[in-house]
């Protein structure tokens, strides 16, 4: 296509000619020693995975062809030697390959994981529109009849919306606390509209609060809980957010007394991406319970390995 | 329509603040409407407008109990209908197109004076009851008496002395035991109440299929089907060292491809 000579040959021809003088011989030589060091390796590397099976039979042609040429001596050492290293050094060479192998694939599965995580917690983490305009709604009436309280709500929404935003999430690992405090001013927000409709309690012990905790998923819970079980009631009910360790694992509960779980609710997309999402960062380790306590309602359970935040602003 | 010298109205929304708001603006924008009553689900709208059969009732489209859709299509023409909503795109395009007059959180005054206006046209004449707009409403919104047929996504089954949600998605099949239901996970075991018989209809069929009498499997959770000396097909699972098998009824679903 191109009726010029290739640039990049070219460009190694003149690499080459402008190379400090050098005899033709010396560097022929260095260049027959790194093929040869090359196809040495290759041959161990063979040698260390190959099958004893296969090594007898290539063995045994060889033989044969050697035979034919009647030079069976060096062909019989290289034999010898051949099974010699494979048994010295076989095992673990196929070892250190095995090892690279499994590396590789451990980083593309690691780096497809966290893709994938990072695209469920970009979903899990979108603000519904509506109660956005809702809540500007009651601030503006507030503004008119309660400006105190105005200001309280509109303070509890930036709280809100700084930890709900995924870009203005700071980096680092999420802690239950930071998780807490988002779904705790989104509370105070639905208490000041949903008034004796809401009773909401957080039960956190202070100490749990450094616990590494996944982004957003109390606050789904939460959620759920408001639109599917206390919001669709008339006298609506009680919210309760809570933790503990049990088992070595940090357990977080949302409990509501509201409706109830329906057996076709299609809130499930939000359960599901939670348990999507643990299944990608901790493999079995995790999971969300759904129950149902004695007294109604439904309680959310997600269990997750304990684990502390180091303090990194120290 | 009425012999009452001023308009009445019923403000139907669950959250007080969103009433207050509303109401002020009414009273601006029409100082001889008379609020007569305040709702804040949507049966007591209705409740209100049957006994105190107000000209006019504004409905907050999201309410408890009954939604503000399912309201006006009970009322059916007892009131001219405002709907009220903070952010329903699909609901907003449909009242564009309709004859339905609808109002945003928070309500402007200039946009309530002009439904004012309106609504003071609208009473010279009977209220319609707009069943057909309302019932594409209904639809739209998920709401209503009319929805697409919906599937078990869920069981509430019992482990030991607690009661579990479990999604179907975690199902690897069900079995009749004796007077209970064995809901079989790839963790746990679960009983249910439920007769085989009611839950395959209420399984989505693309997700569950009846292989016998007594079983229903999940057909993702099938790892593969062989033969047993019998010549019935056995169904083995992903997760689970249970076989089961197929009976003779069932054999079809499984007959080579």
């Amino acid at each position: 296509m191109n009726p010029n000579p290739g640039p990049p040959v070219d460009a190694a021809r003149e690499a080459r000619a402008s190379a400090p003088p050098r005899s033709g011989i010396r560097q022929t030589l260095h260049e027959l020693a790194d093929t040869g060091a090359v196809i040495g390796w290759r041959f161990f590397d063979w040698l260390a995975v190959v099958s004893w099976k296969k090594l007898l039979l290539v063995s045994l042609l060889m033989l044969i062809l050697a035979g034919i040429l009647k030079h069976p001596l060096p062909v019989l050492m290289l034999i010898l030697g051949s099974f010699i290293i494979k048994v010295a050094a076989g095992g673990k060479r196929r070892a250190d390959l095995t090892a690279s192998e499994a590396t590789k694939r451990a980083e593309t599965e690691q780096l497809e994981r966290t893709v994938a995580e990072a695209r469920m917690e970009a979903l899990q983490a979108q603000i519904e529109p509506h109660f956005l305009f809702n809540t500007l709604a009651s601030i503006d009436q507030l503004i008119q009849t309660d400006p105190q309280r105005a200001s309280d709500m509109q303070k509890s929404l930036i709280r809100y919306l700084r930890s709900a935003m995924p870009q203005m999430r700071d980096g680092g690992r999420p802690t239950l606390g930071q998780q807490v405090s988002l779904s705790s001013a989104f509370l105070e927000i639905m208490a000041v509209r949903m008034e004796e409709r809401l009773h909401p309690a957080v039960n956190v012990p202070e100490g749990l609060k450094s616990a590494v905790f996944p982004s957003m998923m109390l606050q789904t819970l939460v959620e759920n809980a408001i639109k599917h079980g206390l919001e669709p009631k008339a006298e609506g009910g009680r919210l309760e957010i809570s933790a503990e360790i049990v088992d070595g694992q940090l357990a977080v509960h949302v409990h509501d007394d509201g409706k109830g779980f329906m057996p076709q609710s299609a809130g499930g997309v939000g359960l599901a991406n939670i348990r999507e999402r643990l299944k990608a960062m901790y493999k079995d380790r995790a999971e969300l319970v759904i129950s149902v306590p004695e007294r109604g309602g439904t309680c959310a359970t997600i269990k997750v390995p304990y684990e502390v935040v180091r303090d990194t602003t120290a | 329509m009425s012999a009452k010298s001023n308009p009445t109205a019923v403000v139907a929304d669950d959250e007080r603040l969103m009433r207050d708001q509303l109401v002020a603006a009414l009273k601006d924008a029409w100082p001889e409407l008379q609020i007569v009553g305040e709702a804040s689900n949507g049966r007591e709208a209705i409740a209100m407008v049957r006994s105190l059969e107000p000209d006019i009732v504004f409905l907050d489209i999201r309410m408890p109990e009954v939604d503000g859709i399912q309201a006006a299509q009970t009322l059916a023409g007892a009131a001219h209908v405002v709907f009220v909503t903070a952010h329903d795109q699909f609901a907003i395009d449909a009242f564009r197109q309709g004859a339905i007059d609808y109002l945003l959180k928070p309500a402007e005054p200039a946009r309530v004076a002009l439904t004012c206006q309106r609504l003071r046209d609208r009473l010279q004449h009977k209220p319609e009851p707009m069943e057909d707009l309302l019932s594409q409403l209904a639809s739209r919104l998920g709401s209503g008496s009319i929805k697409p047929r919906e599937y078990m996504r869920w069981v509430q089954a019992s482990v030991g002395a607690n009661l579990r949600v479990i999604p179907t998605s975690d199902i690897l099949f069900f079995r009749a035991e004796d007077k209970y239901v064995r809901v079989q996970t790839g963790k746990l075991e679960a009983l249910i109440r439920k007769p085989i018989k009611e839950l395959i209809d209420e399984l989505d069929p693309e997700e569950f299929w009846q292989i016998h009498r007594a079983v229903v499997v999940r057909v993702d959770a099938i790892e593969q089907v062989s033969r047993n000396f019998r010549g019935n097909h056995v169904v083995h699972l992903k997760g689970s060292t249970e076989k089961l098998e197929v009976s003779r009824t069932f054999n079809h679903l499984f007959k080579q491809m």
